[in-house]
């Protein structure tokens, strides 16, 4: 039997983790943390073996499975796999897990408890990506939700408690539509099975399908966030320490992106073909209303914080292209997002580790005393607002070609959404350099350099940097390294949602209009 | 052994290569990096020379008749999409790869007499090195969408170069104000690229022209949408080459250093447009109301420099409103469907523009030693005067300069402009006109330039007027200046041969270089276009070129006596004759026909203000619902407590009733 990388991969995080409190430490984190950054590297090297040794890229369907019956009863079995949609970001979770215990060095604050934590996200993440069961899958959501709540409530800012309370009341609640649907998706027809596979070969009702998929689309629109289900986010980074900040922002959001194209997409098809056009809707509002409270926002992590969930927009506007390339986009958008926002989020960090305050108003000035975490920063928020030769580019470009030339909208419906979500391409700059102006331009703030050290940026920090830039200028200057390992699968999921569209009933007015009257009252047919 | 243009791919490469290699090192060993001053400059210098080199062999082989090369390969695909990247070297590619090496070696040595005293002197080759690989990119991109990859790097490297000093707040503003000004463009530019693929499935400039006209004539696209197309696409060249109403951001891009200016503010970059739009000649020849609007831009945005050109005190921002006059002469040569001579001017004003930057930098440079590093005071022409006998080069070529710039026969801008001129004519008599009275304009502001800079007496010791100078730039006496005081001279001296030797080369070809253009057997039209060339010679008659290029010579020496009246003998009072007569006009001039303050009001604070204000609902009302929520849901749970034991049940109990529920619905819907 081959090595089972992927159980490997989740299971091993979580069994060190539980070793934590045998690990000798003087209390203060210096030993905990050599351990910590040591089983979240192994579990990178996992991640990476599995890749190489079990997964072919030209190949559409799952790989790498490993099927055990758990409860045979329930129907339950232990059932990993990957294909292109799971694959990179499993890698991409364990890749930033690894950095996050690396920024997390200065933790020293009950640092066993913080490091069995981050260990635990990583296994329940990669987890949430592998597993091919939806109830496992809902289990595996779930238990990521604890650490993040803990995460927030002890080790985070003023504010922590109203956080991490906003956080579980939303994440928890809308994970019920998972339950609910995961069951009713099982038990509908004959054969009851939570397995993607056998539900993904069930023909559901159109009308079953719809309902279905405004509730997860609720659930997995707050992990995203779509606007108007985003006010946690805020509040949660707002709140979180910077290592948190990098797997919120790296990682837990790709979890709404991944279970969009996953479920809505790849199970429900037919109904996808009908939300299709919401889907775009939100996606632009999402860019533009975040761009604008970002904007307006003059807390540094919040600003940056609105500015993910503009980002996350062109992740909506992809899924709901319809198109080969929209879709792929989307992925990378992913991908890209979870790089360049945990390099933002780090800086945040970093950059806070030394002023002691997030308030533009209280900074300015201060480019001189930190002239690498100056340039650091630029790159970054450069990145971030897709300059070409980064990553965030080529996403943003691959869902802009791909929606504009989708066969699947009327030509003023493009139009009118492609040139708002083109606006975002003027707001992203405004905010970010503006940003950039008041941290680091003009003269320096006398109030703040008074009673403030600033030195410049460590190697650690710098060497946290590069790791996430390199693959983001790699992808910029050569996207196929990374778009290559997910094409086949999305392009099957593609194919599979072009058949749905063109399925869909016509009403009396022809295809073309449908989409039109879809945009007016989008949500159920009479 | 592969030829030259095979080997085109490196011209942009290398200089990259050593941009990475010193900002690496910048960022990793910064102290031991920035000691290496001259050994990080000649490696820098010897890229973009080897650049320059290979550049040289490209053209060469272009001149002996040498097919257009392409090179492609697949960049990104999904589906059966595929988009492509590589490289394309053919004789106008060729000219400007001459063009921008030549320019970028020349201030690169410049800049190391110009930054020799700056601390930031590594950082700053970095960013020159940076620019150059990202424009000699842009000059050899075979389609739209690798254009677009590149313009948004230059415009990057602009953002750097025009903050490069980012402790004063005018750069740090400028710098911002010049990358959001050009997104605005390029987001049309953007929107007209995708649109042009959605149209006819390429990038390609050739594919993107002949597929358009098919699609209009089969009427797949409606000529309307065409246009849109075409003048969204256009939106891009208007932000980068400063055409009105995106010029906004280039005279405040002075804010950078000098160099800077002459390179990518003069020279290079804001001439991307101008290119580009030559590049989509295919695309634009075949849609005549886009040609009118180019060509009105263009007017427009020649007249408005000279006009604000007249009034200003500030030595480099003069020289920014002279650029963007020339630019809209270019850009109305395009609009005239004239390619030619409107990259025939491009060339030749790289040349003596370029000159004439880098001569004011060597003005700034030694003004800055009497007035200290002050922009204000160091940048004035009312505290300069007679410094030509203090500084022979600088001011021989500056005059050369505004001889050429004022298009006075046989110096370059002589030929290029009025070529122009002729074609406008030809097409747009209106717009003639007012091109020919601009023309005037020029002469008579450059002059005014020249005369108040170097001629008179030296009044960069009048205390008093720095001082009023400072006050009126809202900052106090000794800020920046105070700590420079105790190097203080009383007379500016000549610059060092690194600032002088690219002066004086520079002068070669702003002499030159216009009588390889001329109308009736134009070598430069020869290389780019082979038909123009025939075109022209077989047009070109004695008759029709004497009357217009003597009018031409005539308005401009008019322009130059005028100056000359005013400024260097002083027997005419302009402030008394004009200004105090006209003071609407004279503070319209002044204000930059308030376009800035317009800018400011609309949306500026505009979009201040609405961010503001959707920050304000997200947070009191999306926001607000959700606590709202929040706290009835927790006076339920109260009340709950009295029935159940705890919050496990009551969730339990949800999903339970949530799952019949459905079952219960899927019942009845079947």
């Amino acid at each position: 039997m081959a090595f089972p990388w992927l159980s490997a991969a989740i299971l091993f995080p979580i069994g060190a983790a539980l070793l934590i409190p045998f690990v000798p430490d003087k209390g203060d984190g210096k030993q905990v943390r050599w351990f910590a950054l040591g089983v979240a590297l192994t579990t990178f090297l996992i991640t990476v073996g599995g890749y190489l040794n079990g997964y072919d890229p030209a190949q559409e369907g799952l790989q790498l499975v490993e099927r055990v019956q758990w409860l045979p009863e329930l129907g339950l079995a232990w059932s990993v796999g990957a294909d292109g949609l799971s694959m990179p970001l499993i890698l991409l979770t364990s890749f930033i897990t690894s950095l996050a215990c690396l920024a997390a060095w200065p933790v020293s604050f009950k640092p066993k408890l913080f490091y069995f934590l981050l260990l635990a996200m990583d296994g329940g993440q990669i987890a949430v990506f592998a597993v091919q069961d939806m109830l496992l899958f809902f289990l595996a959501w779930e238990l990521e939700l604890l650490p993040v709540y803990l995460l927030l409530a002890i080790w985070g800012g003023k504010k922590r408690q109203y956080a991490a309370t906003k956080f579980i009341i939303y994440t928890a609640g809308s994970s019920l539509f998972i339950l609910i649907v995961g069951l009713a998706m099982a038990f509908y027809g004959g054969n009851t099975s939570f397995e993607y596979s056998v539900l993904m070969a069930k023909e559901f009702g159109t009308k079953f399908q719809l309902l279905c998929y405004a509730g997860l689309l609720i659930a997995f629109g707050v992990k995203l966030p779509i606007v108007p289900l985003h006010t946690w986010l805020p509040d949660a980074h707002g709140e979180a320490t910077a290592p948190v900040h990098m797997l919120l922002a790296g990682i837990l959001l790709k979890m709404g992106g991944y279970a969009l194209l996953r479920f809505n997409v790849q199970l429900l098809p037919a109904a996808h073909a009908q939300f299709a056009p919401l889907l775009v809707v939100l996606g632009v509002v999402n860019i533009i209303y975040a761009a604008l409270t970002s904007f307006a926002q003059r807390n540094l992590k919040r600003k940056i914080a609105y500015s993910s969930i503009s980002h996350m927009g062109f992740v909506l506007i992809g899924i709901g292209s319809f198109s080969a390339l929209g879709t792929s986009g989307a992925m990378l958008q992913m991908i890209s997002h979870g790089l360049i926002g945990a390099s933002l989020f780090f800086l945040v960090g970093a950059t806070y580790d030394r002023t002691h305050t997030l308030q533009l108003d209280e900074m300015g000035g201060i480019g001189q005393k930190m002239r690498k975490m100056f340039a650091l920063w630029t790159i970054c928020s450069l990145a971030s607002l897709a300059l070409p030769g980064m990553s965030g580019f080529v996403s943003e470009l691959m869902i802009f070609v791909g929606f504009s030339t989708s066969e699947a909208y009327t030509l003023s419906f493009r139009i009118v959404m492609a040139v708002l979500a083109a606006i975002g391409v003027i707001l992203t700059p405004v905010y970010l350099l503006s940003m950039l102006r008041e941290i680091f331009y003009g003269r320096e703030n006398t109030e703040l350099t008074s009673h403030t050290h600033l030195v410049d940026a460590e190697p650690r920090e710098i060497y946290v940097i590069s790791c996430l830039l390199v693959p983001i200028i790699g992808i910029g200057l050569y996207p196929r390294l990374v778009t290559d390992t997910y094409r086949a699968s999305i392009e099957a999921l593609v194919v599979r949602e072009s058949l749905a569209l063109k399925e869909l009933p016509l009403p009396p007015a022809g295809g073309e209009l449908i989409r039109q009257q879809l945009l007016k009252a989008p949500l159920l047919p009479a | 052994m592969p030829s030259a243009a095979e080997l085109a791919w490196l011209i942009p490469v290398l200089p990259l290569l050593g941009a990475c290699l010193s900002g690496l090192g910048l960022i990793s060993f910064n102290r031991t990096v920035n000691r290496l001053r001259k050994p990080v400059a000649l490696l820098l210098i010897t890229s973009v020379g080897a650049a320059a080199v290979l550049s040289f062999a490209v053209l060469a082989e272009q001149l002996g008749g040498a097919a257009p090369v392409e090179v492609l390969f697949n960049w990104a695909s999904a589906g059966s999409f595929n988009l492509q990247m590589g490289f394309r070297v053919d004789a106008l590619g060729a000219v400007m790869l001459c063009l921008v090496t030549t320019v970028a070696l020349l201030v690169m040595v410049y800049s190391d007499g110009y930054m020799a005293h700056d601390k930031g002197y590594v950082r700053f080759f970095t960013y020159l090195a940076l620019f150059s690989s990202s424009m000699l990119g842009l000059v050899i991109s075979p389609n739209l969408l690798e254009i677009y990859v590149f313009w948004e790097l230059v415009g990057m490297c602009s953002y750097l170069l025009v903050g490069f000093w980012y402790d004063r707040d005018g750069a740090a503003n400028a710098a911002q104000k010049a990358f959001v000004v050009n997104r605005v463009g390029d987001f049309g530019l953007l929107l007209g690229i995708l649109g042009l693929f959605w149209a006819t499935g390429s990038f390609g400039f050739e594919q993107i022209g002949s597929g358009l006209q098919q699609a209009v004539a089969d009427g797949s696209v409606s000529n309307g949408v065409a246009i849109l197309l075409c003048l969204l696409v256009f939106m891009g060249p208007m932000a980068k080459s400063a055409q009105f109403p995106l010029h906004v951001w280039l005279p405040d891009a002075m804010e950078g250093p000098t160099p800077i200016s002459a390179l990518i503010h003069a020279a290079t970059m804001v001439a991307a447009g101008v290119f580009l739009v030559a590049r989509l000649q295919p695309l634009y020849e075949a849609f005549p109301a886009v040609n009118l609007v180019i060509a009105v831009v263009g007017t427009i945005t020649l007249f408005l420099g000279a006009s604000i050109a007249l009034t200003q005190m500030d030595l480099k921002k003069g020289l920014a409103y002279s650029t963007v006059s020339q630019l809209g002469y270019m850009m109305l040569a395009m609009g005239c469907g004239a390619p030619v001579a409107g990259m025939f001017h491009l060339v030749t004003h790289a040349f003596f523009k370029a000159m004439l930057f880098l001569g004011s930098g060597s003005v700034i440079h030694a003004m800055e030693e009497v007035v200290g590093h002050e922009p204000v005071l160091a940048q004035d022409m009312r505290l300069m005067g007679g410094l030509r006998r203090s500084m022979p080069i600088t001011s021989t070529t500056f005059l050369i300069g505004c001889v050429a710039i004022s298009g006075i026969p046989p110096l370059a801008g002589f030929w290029s402009k009025d070529e122009i001129l002729g074609q406008a004519f030809g097409s747009f008599p209106v717009l003639w006109a007012v091109g020919f009275i601009t023309a005037g304009m020029t002469a008579f502001y450059m002059f005014r330039l020249y005369f108040l800079t170097f001629e008179g007496n030296f009044r960069g010791g009048d205390t008093e007027l720095q001082a009023q100078l400072l006050a009126a730039a809202g900052k106090t006496v000794g800020s920046d200046a105070a700590h420079n005081d105790h190097h203080k001279a009383n007379l500016p001296h000549e610059s060092g041969w690194q600032m002088a030797m690219p002066l004086a080369v520079l002068a070669v070809p702003s002499v030159l270089i216009g009588l390889l253009g001329t109308p009736w057997n134009s070598r430069f039209a020869a290389l780019v276009d082979p038909h123009e060339y025939a075109h022209m010679a077989k047009e070109f008659s004695w008759a029709e070129f004497l009357p217009l290029a003597g009018a031409s010579v005539a308005i401009s020496l008019a322009g130059i006596s005028l100056a000359a009246f005013a400024y260097l003998l002083h027997k005419l009072d302009l402030a008394q004759a004009v200004a105090a007569r006209f003071p609407r006009i004279n503070a319209f001039l002044a204000n930059k026909w308030y376009l800035d303050a317009i800018n400011d009001k609309l949306f500026v604070q505009g979009s201040r203000k609405l961010a503001k204000s959707v920050l304000d609902v997200d947070s009191k009302v999306v926001d607000g619902v959700v606590n709202l929520t929040g706290l009835l849901t927790l006076g339920s749970g109260e009340g709950l407590k009295y029935f159940e034991t705890g919050r496990a049940q009551f969730y339990a109990l949800i999903v339970f009733g949530g799952v019949i529920g459905l079952v219960v619905l899927f019942g009845s819907l079947g």
